[in-house]
């Protein structure tokens, strides 16, 4: 994939790389949004805060411009075999990429209730998940622009660490909340961010799992790798 | 949650389709082509063709022109026998025999491997005379069960309510979706086990197309269907199993769903993705 001559059709080979366009560009903007938010939070960053639901309208728009673009050229080229995958991946990317861009919005938009708890509680594991969230949330989007399933495959094998601090994180917190019953209010927004950091790591997956389809033809496992554990608990 | 059920339900749609494909290749085989080489005069036009075609199923034979696929079928029925200086060589097993062999009687050989061309082919004759033409060939049957036979064979065709009241009436007046309808009434009149159709409806509107499509769907449970067709979207559409042809070489043949969505070969990907040089 990627690697393939050119169709005969000159239009065609236009289309889809519009297509790639569009989804590389939500790509760019979800990863601004991402690592926008995270700042917002862990450096209480007040500008910082104000960017991921803005950037959100265009990310909205272009998933729209994705989809029509997709179902247009469903239609008109009947496409078949790569190509064929490249637009169910498309489709399917493109939601996942929209759903990352709502839960930056909505770490962002919590950003700045959040603060950092007296005594042990502090950013600094919030900090780690974000940037390993961050990470593989990159390594998705690479993987999609460059079809590069050995890459996919890394991303889809490297959540499980996300969901075991998410699972660490949730554990304090809880600790936290029976302890003292005056810091519900911060250890809630708290849990929420690291929920929501959690779920943006789940469609990075979702993203891998969509770039390795498209580019060997082959599904991956139903079951993935996670921390069981978070998923009981939550 | 919501992710982890929709892709878990795409994974399991997946696996249902590869069950259905290897589901095909349960049915026996009506035909085994078997290291089959061709020759117009000197030149050679297949090379080695080793292909199963599974009893009443569908399998289609896509390719560029002059690839191959049609001279295959002309060898399945062996009409190559009509021109002087075409040969085969190999083996094609029909019921356990080599209908390559010299003393296959080949009268006996199309009335049982039928075969419908592109353009279609109706006698001048009358509707009724166009069926019970191939079944006076052979064998000898009372009137009443050449109506039996001429109606039954219209029936399955669909075109029976379009000509009944009008069976008398000339074949050639009829419209090209109806005639090559005919046409395929004339071949599964003398109850043939395989029925071979080259191009059938590339000279039809979409409509007369659908109802040949529909009717192959019908014609599969009770015949082995072998289908060469140019529009790829036909093959998606009718096959269980589609083989890729080009310049006289099997490339690649496996079950209709892999084929479109992950082919193997890269000549494959190439030819039917549209980006052939």
């Amino acid at each position: 994939m990627g690697t393939e001559p050119a169709h005969t059709v000159t239009r065609y080979d236009q289309e889809l790389d519009r297509l790639r366009g569009i989804v590389a560009r939500m790509g760019g903007l979800v990863e601004r949004q991402t690592a926008q938010a995270i700042a917002a939070v862990v450096d209480q960053d007040e500008d910082a805060a104000l960017e991921p639901p803005e950037l959100d309208v265009e990310v909205d728009a272009l998933e729209r411009d994705a989809e029509s673009l997709a179902i247009r050229i469903l239609a008109l080229r009947a496409p078949m075999a790569v190509d064929l995958r490249l637009i169910v991946a498309v489709l399917k990317i493109t939601g996942d990429l929209e759903r990352v861009g709502d839960y930056a919005s909505s770490i962002a938009r919590r950003a700045l209730k959040v603060e950092p708890l007296d005594g042990a509680m502090s950013f600094t594991a919030l900090r780690g998940m974000g940037r390993l969230v961050q990470e593989n949330l990159h390594r998705a989007i690479e993987a999609m622009a460059n079809n590069d399933s050995e890459r996919a495959m890394e991303v889809w094998n490297a959540d499980t660490a996300v969901d075991e601090m998410y699972t660490a994180m949730f554990r304090e917190l809880v600790t936290y909340m029976m302890e003292d019953p005056r810091k519900i209010g911060p250890c809630i927004h708290l849990l929420f961010v690291a929920k929501n950091l959690e779920r943006i790591g789940d469609h990075a997956t979702n993203i891998a799992e969509r770039v390795y389809y498209a580019v060997t033809g082959e599904m991956l496992p139903a079951i993935r790798p996670r921390g069981g554990a978070a998923r009981k608990s939550s | 949650m919501n992710g982890d059920t929709m892709s878990s339900t795409m994974q399991n749609d997946a696996s249902n389709l590869t069950a259905d494909a290897v589901g095909e290749t349960a049915h026996p085989l009506a035909l085994q082509v078997r290291n089959l080489d061709f020759f117009y005069g000197k030149s050679r036009a297949l090379h080695n063709i080793s292909l199963d075609f599974p009893e009443r199923s569908v399998t289609g034979m896509i390719g560029p022109s002059g690839c191959g696929k049609s001279t295959l079928l002309r060898v399945l029925n062996r009409m190559y026998d009509l021109y002087p200086g075409q040969k085969a060589t190999g083996e094609v097993l029909f019921d356990g025999q080599n209908i390559l062999a010299a003393g296959v009687d080949l009268n006996v050989l199309r009335s049982r491997i039928g075969m419908v061309f592109q353009k279609p082919t109706p006698f001048p004759m009358s509707i009724y005379d166009n069926i019970a033409f191939g079944i006076r060939l052979h064998e000898r049957v009372s009137r009443s069960e050449m109506d039996g036979r001429v109606e039954d064979a219209l029936r399955r065709v669909a075109l029976w309510p379009e000509v009944k009241d009008r069976l008398q009436a000339s074949a050639t007046a009829m419209s090209g979706g109806q005639q090559q309808r005919l046409c395929i009434a004339r071949t599964i009149a003398t109850r043939p086990e395989v029925i071979l159709l080259d191009e059938p409806t590339s000279a039809l509107d979409p409509v007369s197309t659908a109802r040949i499509e529909e009717l192959l769907d019908e014609l599969k449970t009770e015949f082995t269907i072998a289908i060469v067709t140019h529009n790829m979207q036909q093959a998606a559409r009718c096959a269980d199993q589609v083989a890729f042809f080009y310049l006289g070489e099997l490339v690649e043949v496996d079950s209709t769903a892999r084929m479109f969505t992950t082919p193997r070969e890269s000549r494959t990907q190439d030819y039917i993705t549209g980006r052939f040089g």
